[in-house]
C-alpha cells in the first residue's frame, strides 16, 4: 500500500498545473462550506443571543384555571371562574428557593405584573407593569446598560420606562406621570430612567417599578404573578423547565416554547445551509471524479503495462483512491484554513463599531473537522469510479493503444 | 519439465455477428532455457498467440500449462500472480512509466507487491541496469532516456523478478539497426547466462536467426 501511495503522489506531482487547479477547485468548495456553516451558525447564535438576552429563559406562572364541569342530575353545568380574582403564586418564596437550587440557574426573579395606563395631559398610553425587586433590575434584561436618560434605580419608588413610550408621552427622567393600574388604582410616580433595548414591544410597552410599589397598585399584597429564571446556558431551558415541572405543580414554560417562530426559522435556515453544504460536497466529488477519470484515460498505457507484469487490480485501484484522498486532504486543509481566515476577516474586517453592526459570522463554528472528514471521505468515494475503470482496463488493449 | 505447453489453442474475435477465427488449434511447447522465435507475417496471429501464452488473454478453447501446472481457467488474480513471479515482458514500445526514474521502472514489478523499494530490490534493479549498460542512468527520469536506452530499461524490468520465461513482442521493432543488434545480443547473453527462456515474436528473419529454433505461424496455425 505504501508503494501505491508513492505512485499516487508521483502521479499528482507529475502534472502540477492540473493537480493545482483541482486542489484549488476543491479548496474553493471547502471555503464555501466553511463560510456557509460559520454564517448560518453565527446567525443562529446571534439571533438566539439577541432573543434570550432580553427575556426570561424559563417562566413560572400559576396554572390556568379551567371551568369545572358539574354533572349532577344529568344536566350540563359549569362552575364559573371569577375573572376578578387575580391569579397568583402564593408560596413564591419556596418556589424561588427551589428554583435557585437547580443547576445552571443564575437568577430567579419573582415578579408582580399587570396592565395599566400612563396618563399625561390628554395623552394616554397602555403599559405592561413589571414589579421587581430593585436589586434584580438587570437580572433578566441588562437594563442598566440600556439606560439613555436617568438611572435604573427603582428603590426610590419611580418608574423606568422604554424610550418609545417616553417619546409618545413626551417624558424625560425626573418628570412625574400618572399611572392607572387595571385595578383602577391611580398614583403619580416620577420617571426615574428611560431605556432603549432595541425591541419595539419592550421599548414601547414595558414599565419597570419596584415590587413594593407594584403590590398596592395591582392589589396583590402577598403573592407574585410569575417567577422569571435566567440560565447560564439558554439552550438548557427545556431540560431545566422539565426538571422544575417535576418539582412544582405550576405552569412552567421555556423560552423556546414561547418563541416557536424563532426555532422554526433557525431550523429552516439550518436546512438551507445543509443544502448548500451538500451541493458543495457534490461539486467536490464531481470535480475529483472527472479529473481522475481523465487521468485514468491518459495513463491507460502505463496501467496496461503494470497489469502485464502482474500488478494486481487492487494496487491500480489503490493508486487512484490514494490520489483522491491526497487531493481531498490537501484541499480541505487549505480550504479550511482560508475559510477560517475569510470568516475572521468578514467578522472583524467588515464590522462597524459605530453602528454596532457586523456580519454575524462565528469563525469558530465553521465545521472544520466535519468538512475535512467529509472532503477526504467524499474524495476517496469519488475516486472509486475512476479507480474501478483503471483497474478493469484490459492490459492487451491498453498496451496496443 | 516442459516450461510452457499449449494444446489446441483457438481464439476467435467477434465482430458484429461474425466470429473471426485468429488461432485455429495451436500446439506448442517451450523447454527451459530455450530461445525461440515466433515468426510469421503480419496478421498471422502471432501477437494474439503471444498474449495468450503470456496469460494476458484467455483462449477461446484449448489448454495451457505452465511448469506442468494447468493455468487455463485461473482467476485474474491468480494469473496476475503467475505473471509477476514467473514472466517477463518486453514490448515493441518500451512502455516505461515516464514519471519514474530508470531504477524505479526496473524495480516496479518487485516493489508493488512488496509495498516499497527495499534495499534488496534497489540493489537488484541497480545490478540489472548495470547489466544492460545503463549504470550511469540509474536516477534519470525515464522520459529523458533515448529510444535504445528505454528498451534496455524495459529488458532490465522484465528480468527484475528472475522470470523463467520472457515474452518479447517485436522487441527491436522501434529501434535502429545498431540498437537492434545490441538488444538482441543482450537477450541472447541473458538467455545463455541465466538460462532464461525467451519467446520472441518477430517478422524479421535476422532476429529469428539469433534464436535456437523458430516457430512459424501462418494463418492462425503452426506452419
Amino acid at each position: 500500500m505504501l508503494f501505491a501511495l508513492r505512485v499516487a503522489f508521483r502521479y499528482l506531482t507529475a502534472n502540477r498545473v492540473q493537480t493545482g487547479l483541482l486542489i484549488g477547485g476543491v479548496a474553493l468548495s471547502v471555503i464555501v462550506f466553511v463560510f456557509m456553516t460559520a454564517l448560518i451558525r453565527g446567525l443562529a447564535i446571534f439571533l438566539t443571543a439577541q432573543t434570550t438576552g432580553q427575556i426570561a429563559h424559563v417562566e413560572i406562572e400559576p396554572l390556568p384555571r379551567i371551568a369545572e364541569v358539574i354533572s349532577a342530575d344529568n344536566r350540563f353545568a359549569a362552575q364559573p371562574i371569577s375573572t376578578f380574582q387575580r391569579q397568583q403564586i402564593r408560596n413564591w418564596q419556596m418556589i424561588v428557593s427551589q428554583a435557585e437550587r437547580v443547576d445552571h440557574v443564575v437568577a430567579v426573579v419573582p415578579e408582580v405584573t399587570g396592565n395599566g395606563f400612563l396618563l399625561r395631559g390628554t395623552a394616554v398610553a397602555p403599559v405592561a407593569l413589571q414589579g421587581i425587586d430593585p436589586s434584580q433590575i438587570d437580572a433578566i434584561i441588562p437594563l442598566t446598560k440600556s439606560i439613555i436618560d436617568g438611572s435604573s434605580d427603582l428603590s426610590t419608588g419611580g418608574l423606568v420606562i422604554g424610550a418609545e413610550l417616553a417619546e409618545d408621552l413626551g417624558l424625560r427622567a425626573g418628570i412625574p406621570v400618572l399611572l392607572r393600574s387595571d385595578r383602577g388604582i391611580e398614583r403619580l410616580i416620577p420617571v426615574t430612567g428611560i431605556f432603549r433595548v432595541g425591541l419595539s414591544n419592550v421599548d414601547r410597552r414595558i414599565a419597570y417599578l419596584s415590587i413594593a410599589v407594584a403590590r398596592p397598585l395591582l392589589s396583590l399584597p402577598n403573592g407574585v404573578t410569575s417567577v422569571s429564571i435566567k440560565l447560564d446556558d439558554p439552550s438548557l431551558a427545556l431540560s431545566v423547565s422539565k426538571q422544575l415541572k417535576r418539582q412544582m405543580p405550576l405552569k412552567i414554560t421555556a423560552w423556546q416554547e414561547k418563541n416557536r417562530n424563532l426555532q422554526t426559522a433557525l431550523v429552516s435556515q439550518g436546512r438551507t445551509g445543509n443544502f448548500i453544504q451538500a451541493f458543495a460536497m457534490i461539486a467536490i466529488m464531481i470535480s475529483i471524479a472527472s479529473a481522475l477519470l481523465l487521468t485514468s484515460v491518459r495513463r491507460r498505457g502505463e496501467i496496461g503495462i503494470m497489469r502485464s507484469f502482474g500488478i494486481s487490480r487492487g494496487f491500480v485501484a489503490c493508486v487512484f483512491v490514494f490520489q483522491g484522498i491526497i487531493i481531498g486532504l490537501v484541499a480541505s486543509l487549505i480550504g479550511a484554513g482560508l475559510g477560517y481566515w475569510l470568516c475572521l476577516f468578514l467578522s472583524d474586517g467588515l464590522s462597524d463599531p459605530a453602528s454596532g453592526t457586523s456580519l454575524p459570522i462565528a469563525p469558530d463554528e465553521g465545521g472544520y473537522l466535519l468538512v475535512i472528514i467529509l472532503t477526504v471521505v467524499g474524495s476517496a468515494l469519488s475516486a472509486i469510479l475512476p479507480a474501478r475503470a483503471a483497474a478493469r482496463l484490459d492490459p492487451v488493449e491498453a498496451i496496443q493503444q | 519439465m516442459t516450461l510452457l505447453k499449449a494444446q489446441g489453442i483457438t481464439k476467435s474475435f467477434r465482430t458484429g455477428e461474425l466470429d473471426t477465427p485468429v488461432l485455429k488449434g495451436v500446439d506448442l511447447a517451450l523447454e527451459p532455457g530455450e530461445m525461440v522465435a515466433l515468426s510469421g507475417p503480419s496478421g498471422s496471429g502471432k501477437s494474439t498467440l503471444l498474449n495468450i501464452l503470456g496469460l494476458l488473454m484467455q483462449p477461446s478453447d484449448g489448454s495451457l500449462s505452465f511448469m506442468d501446472e494447468t493455468v487455463s481457467g485461473l482467476s485474474d488474480k491468480q494469473l496476475s500472480a503467475i505473471r509477476n513471479k514467473h514472466y517477463g515482458f518486453v514490448f515493441q514500445f518500451h512502455h516505461l512509466l515516464p514519471d519514474f526514474s530508470a531504477m524505479e521502472n526496473v524495480a516496479f514489478p518487485a516493489a508493488a507487491p512488496a509495498g516499497g523499494i527495499s534495499a534488496d530490490i534497489r540493489n537488484r534493479a541497480t545490478m540489472l541496469l548495470d547489466r544492460v549498460d545503463l549504470s550511469d542512468r540509474i536516477d534519470f527520469a525515464a522520459m529523458r532516456l533515448s529510444g535504445g536506452q528505454k528498451q534496455r530499461v524495459a529488458i532490465a524490468r522484465a528480468l527484475m523478478n528472475k522470470p523463467e520465461l520472457v515474452l518479447a513482442d517485436e522487441p527491436t521493432g522501434s529501434l535502429d539497426r545498431e540498437n537492434s543488434g545490441r538488444v538482441m545480443a543482450l537477450l541472447r547473453e541473458i538467455n545463455q547466462v541465466d538460462k532464461t527462456t525467451f519467446l520472441i515474436s518477430t517478422h524479421d528473419p535476422d532476429i529469428a536467426k539469433h534464436c535456437d529454433r523458430q516457430i512459424n505461424v501462418v494463418d492462425g496455425q503452426i506452419g
